[in-house]
């Protein structure tokens, strides 16, 4: 009884209860904000909104600086490379439009690969770094629905994790793991595409970390490109992840791992697309029969 | 009157704006190996705590669990790890100031000390959730450390301004 005499101990062993509770609680609804949270993230992101202008402001003027000092060197190398994308261009129109024709010959219309975008701003990154994750200014309003892919323009930076009204929070690829992963492909002609999940981040090399599942693996290289893959269900095909840096054995040797180097910089993210697949997606047909039966 | 509004105004705007702090940083900073924290809201209850607060009222505890929950909900998504870490250290730094003079020196070390207990309280839940995954070493030299550097850092350069008006509403309140 003594124990309990104190009541700054009871206060804090209360405390401590009340903790366990939020934490499972938070860890159980993963994906889904409340009410309460909802009214929260907007409230504030409406604030980070008017806060971010003037913070954008400075931080553009001192990259513009440092832009300024190396724009001859990449004017040169971009003509350079603008004359061998004329010819790519080129190649592009034709074998799209030759795409068309074929498509309208079998009657497909829609495919894994259309999306329409979203345009997004970056309002806010979480301080706390273990959590990986930016909050942008769009949010279900504009039609953001979670596990969007969310990209920039020059690939896939990480996925929608909650929505409210007008923000929505994205976990960045390098807070994926074995629960939050995307799949992945290495195109290969003649159908033997490479198949894996981008699962993880190792900090120290700054390198995703690709699983490869299909063992059909054995010619995979260097500098290889890898795209996100429709047969997650959940993302749309063609969306560059990164190029292939390294491959090794997993810590069980069981299955091989290369090391994909991001091709979007994951740390200075400014403006962001949504992807919204446009194609149906399978779960939403599943749970509507399933209402049904019901 | 104003002040029952000030101090939720000022940590509402240090909450928001420590969201955009790591834009500041340069990013060779965040690329590299050290991982900074920004405890902003943090400093910002030391003071109250420190400066604000009389042996009889809590307005620290209670800003630092309100402001925490909120942090949580906006920041991280897990309810509860920073309420509880802030909440907490700052009931044990308010403790600790009873024995202390509220001067510029004491508010050093007891930030230093605060920031250090906040952030391993943060780092051990994070760990048993299974979010963190750094050894102990590791955490202690790249995160830690710089994490509390930084945080003194802003807790100085902030000190000029704050602390007349603060001692000026510690004093309102008796």
């Amino acid at each position: 009884m003594n124990f309990f005499r104190s009541k700054k101990l009871f206060i804090i062993l209360v405390g401590f209860i009340v903790l366990v509770v939020l934490i499972g609680y938070s860890l159980n609804n993963r994906g889904h904000l409340n009410f309460a949270e909802k009214i929260v993230s907007d409230a504030v992101g409406w604030v980070q909104n008017v806060a971010q202008a003037p913070v954008t402001f400075v931080t553009d003027i001192a990259s513009n600086i440092s832009d300024f000092k190396t724009t001859y060197e990449e004017n040169q190398v971009l003509r350079e490379q603008l004359s061998q994308q004329k010819s790519i261009a080129y190649e592009l129109q034709s074998l799209e439009e030759e795409n068309e024709e074929l498509r309208s010959m079998i009657d497909m219309t829609e495919t894994a690969r259309d999306y329409e975008p979203i345009y997004a701003t970056v309002i806010a990154r979480s301080p706390e770094q273990w959590v990986n994750q930016v909050t942008i200014n769009r949010g279900e309003n504009d039609g953001v629905q979670e596990n969007m892919v969310v990209r920039t323009a020059e690939g896939m930076i990480g996925k929608v994790l909650h929505t409210s009204r007008g923000t929505s929070t994205v976990q960045l690829l390098t807070g994926f793991d074995e629960f939050n992963r995307v799949s992945a492909t290495i195109l290969r002609e003649n159908d033997s595409d490479i198949f894996g999940m981008i699962e993880g981040f190792d900090e120290e090399t700054e390198m995703l970390l690709f699983r490869i599942i299909e063992e059909s693996d054995s010619d995979i290289e260097e500098g290889d490109t890898v795209y996100s893959s429709e047969l997650g269900g959940e993302f749309p095909a063609g969306i560059t992840i990164g190029e292939v840096n390294e491959v090794v054995a997993d810590q069980y040797g069981l299955t091989r791992i290369a090391m994909i180097e991001p091709a979007a910089d994951l740390f200075d993210i400014r403006n962001v697309i949504v992807v919204n697949r446009s194609i149906e997606q399978p779960e939403e047909i599943q749970e509507e029969e399933g209402d049904d039966e019901s | 009157m104003t002040r029952r509004v000030i101090f939720p105004l000022i940590l509402f705007i240090v909450m928001v704006l420590s969201g955009v702090a790591l834009e500041l940083l340069p990013h060779q900073l965040l690329m590299g190996t050290y991982m900074i924290v920004p405890h902003w809201l943090f400093v910002m209850l030391i003071y109250i705590a420190i400066f604000y607060d009389r042996n009889d009222t809590y307005y620290a505890v209670l800003y630092a669990l309100i402001f925490g929950l909120l942090f949580d909900i906006v920041y991280t998504g897990i309810l509860g790890v920073y309420m509880f870490s802030y909440g907490l250290v700052i009931y044990i730094v308010r403790g600790l100031k009873k024995m202390l003079q509220g001067n510029f020196y004491v508010l050093l070390i007891l930030s230093a000390f605060g920031i250090a207990l906040a952030d391993i309280s943060i780092y051990t839940t994070f760990t048993v959730i299974g979010l963190a995954d750094m050894p102990i070493e590791v955490y202690l030299l790249n995160r830690l450390v710089p994490t509390i550097l930084l945080n003194l850092l802003f807790l100085v350069l902030i000190y000029p301004l704050i602390i007349k008006p603060m001692r000026k509403w510690g004093r309102e309140l008796t």
